[in-house]
């Protein structure tokens, strides 16, 4: 049976027909050159042997090899740049596999605990805990929800983005506690040490988003309660968050992949982790869109992940040159 | 059937998602039945292993053995454990990948709490009926072929293979029905629970099969004969 259209192996045997085909139609051509070649010396031999047989010019025997090379070249280019679609492709369609996942979750369990507020006699004690978990739920959604709207706008350059300036150690502080208030983590399982003592100029949501998806990831990769530890540094014209969590940690070879879109680290020790791949790629691209920088470390597997984010100082000269052009 | 009998039915449920296993577990509680939940595969299999259960509410998308490897195993150990699928997939090569491995209903989420109970029960009833009828004769022998109904285990001639449990339950309908025009409507009804997302066709489908089984000459059959426009008879012949 022929492998399925569109699928790699599919597209490595035309690969290979073609690259044949090429090899064929060459050696066709020096064939063809070097026996008209010996009919033309043979042939001029006899008809006249005072000519002087002189050597016919090289260029079309090279001109065809070139030619034919730069057809054999452009297959390859071809046969990768396909390749890199079908497995955006993939990645695309285990994206929406996951999408369609994470979002029917959330509802199913909202709806049956409305289902069952509306058709049984629920004590007061269960309401209240049924209220609670249709509130996480819906968090879980709007999450979501905000995540797949930020990639599109962000992919359009369309996002808009309120900055305010705040003091950098409290703020952060206070979106990491309700991050972790949302996901549930215990508020002593989160330290913090270091001082930034300085303003940043922030969007309060978006930062916010990049807690969130921290802490989802801290939880999602642990195999224990998870323990959150939080520095910050101050640096001359920067200040540095490092969010450092107990899990699984990273395998050397997927730290330069956890900021892509769509990537996801399978680990047997914890399998099927719920997700879409957009979690770190959101990350990424909001701190960017502050004008700094994000990185991934792991000591490697078990040793737990770190991530450092850079963000520039708010500086009073960058406040007063701001109120000036307003002026 | 009385629907008391049915309470203290034992469940085991499988869903790793923390918030839908606990409003299942109060729901299911609610309706009399004794529920043991299991957040993933491994769970599943050990507490499947260790105790006994009367149906299996289990979720596709699980760590360490996902749905389908549980439903597996619990087919080679019980063939008549009743399963409902519940996930969160809609593709209809899940389902059918569902069905062939032996479960018994399929519930896309979000579902309808409702529906989900009356799937449960329609299940339940179903196997006390099927175990009570199977207890009195569980072997049925026909032609050269012999049915077991309490393991769904068959011969035909010198070959042994295992039916699923619908396979199983329809033959049984058939053979009880014997000489009697048995219509894809009273099948769907009396077997399916008139399972609304079973269209007539799959009975079509069934029979296909276990003609495959029992017939010399599936083309041409012998015992499951085909009405025009009105069903299926069983004949002994």
């Amino acid at each position: 049976m022929l492998p399925r259209r569109h699928s790699f192996v599919y597209n490595l045997i035309i690969f290979i027909l073609a690259q044949l085909v090429w090899l064929a139609v060459l050696l066709l051509w020096i064939y063809w050159y070097v026996k008209n070649n010996l009919i033309f010396e043979q042939v001029g031999e006899k008809i006249s042997p005072q000519i002087v047989y002189d050597a016919p010019s090289v260029f079309p025997f090279v001109g065809g090899i070139v030619l034919l090379t730069g057809l054999s070249v452009s297959l390859v280019l071809i046969f990768r740049h396909l390749n890199i679609q079908i497995k955006i492709n993939a990645l695309y369609d285990n994206f929406i596999a996951n999408v369609t996942h994470e979002l029917k979750s959330p509802l199913s369990s909202i709806q049956l605990y409305l289902e069952t507020l509306n058709s049984r006699d629920v004590p007061e004690d269960k309401r209240k805990e049924f209220y609670g978990l249709m509130i996480r739920d819906s968090e879980r959604l709007k999450s979501l929800v905000n995540s797949i709207l930020e990639i599109a706008a962000m992919d359009k350059k369309k996002i808009q983005r309120n900055f305010e300036i705040y003091k950098a150690d409290e703020i952060i502080k206070k979106i990491v506690l309700e991050s972790a208030e949302q996901f549930q983590v215990p508020e002593n399982s989160i330290k913090f040490s270091g001082d930034a003592g300085c303003d940043i100029l922030i969007d309060r949501n978006s930062i916010k988003t990049v807690f969130d998806n921290l802490v989802d990831n801290a939880i999602k990769y642990s195999l224990s309660e998870p323990q959150i530890e939080i520095k910050f540094k101050r640096y001359f014209k920067k200040i540095e968050i490092e969010f450092a969590d107990n899990g699984i940690g990273i395998a050397h070879d997927e730290i330069k992949k956890i900021f892509q879109k769509f990537h996801r680290i399978y680990d047997k020790d914890i399998p099927n982790v719920k997700g879409t791949g957009l979690g770190l790629y959101v990350v990424k691209e909001i701190i960017k869109t502050h004008k700094g920088k994000v990185s991934g470390s792991s000591e490697g597997k078990g040793m737990g992940s770190k991530f450092k984010i850079e963000l520039p100082i708010y500086t009073d000269k960058k406040k007063s040159a701001k109120e000036k052009k307003k002026g | 059937m009385n629907d008391e009998q049915l309470e203290n039915s034992k469940i085991l449920l499988v869903e790793d998602e923390e918030n839908l296993a606990h409003g299942l577990e109060y729901n299911l509680t609610e309706e009399g039945y004794k529920v043991t939940r299991a957040k993933d595969g491994r769970e599943a299999i050990k507490l499947f292993d260790e105790n006994t259960f009367d149906l299996i509410v289990l979720d596709i998308m699980l760590p360490y053995f996902n749905g389908f490897e549980v439903a597996k195993h619990v087919r080679l150990k019980q063939p008549q454990m009743p399963i409902l699928m519940l996930t969160a997939r809609t593709q209809f090569e899940d389902r059918v990948k569902g069905l062939e491995i032996g479960a018994d209903d399929y519930l896309t989420k979000p579902f309808h709490l409702k529906e989900l109970l009356l799937r449960i029960k329609g299940m339940l009833r179903r196997k006390k009926w099927y175990q009570k009828i199977v207890s009195d004769s569980p072997v049925y022998k026909f032609g050269n072929n012999e049915i077991n109904f309490e393991n769904f285990k068959c011969k035909k001639d010198k070959n042994t293979f295992q039916l699923t449990s619908y396979e199983a339950m329809i033959m049984k309908y058939l053979i009880d029905n014997k000489d009697k025009v048995v219509s894809r409507k009273e099948l769907l009804e009396n077997v399916w629970n008139m399972n609304p997302e079973v269209e007539t066709r799959t009975v079509d489908n069934f029979i296909v099969r276990l003609r495959k089984y029992f017939e010399d000459d599936p083309s041409n059959p012998k015992f499951i004969i085909s009405v025009r426009s009105a069903g299926y008879i069983f004949q002994d012949v």
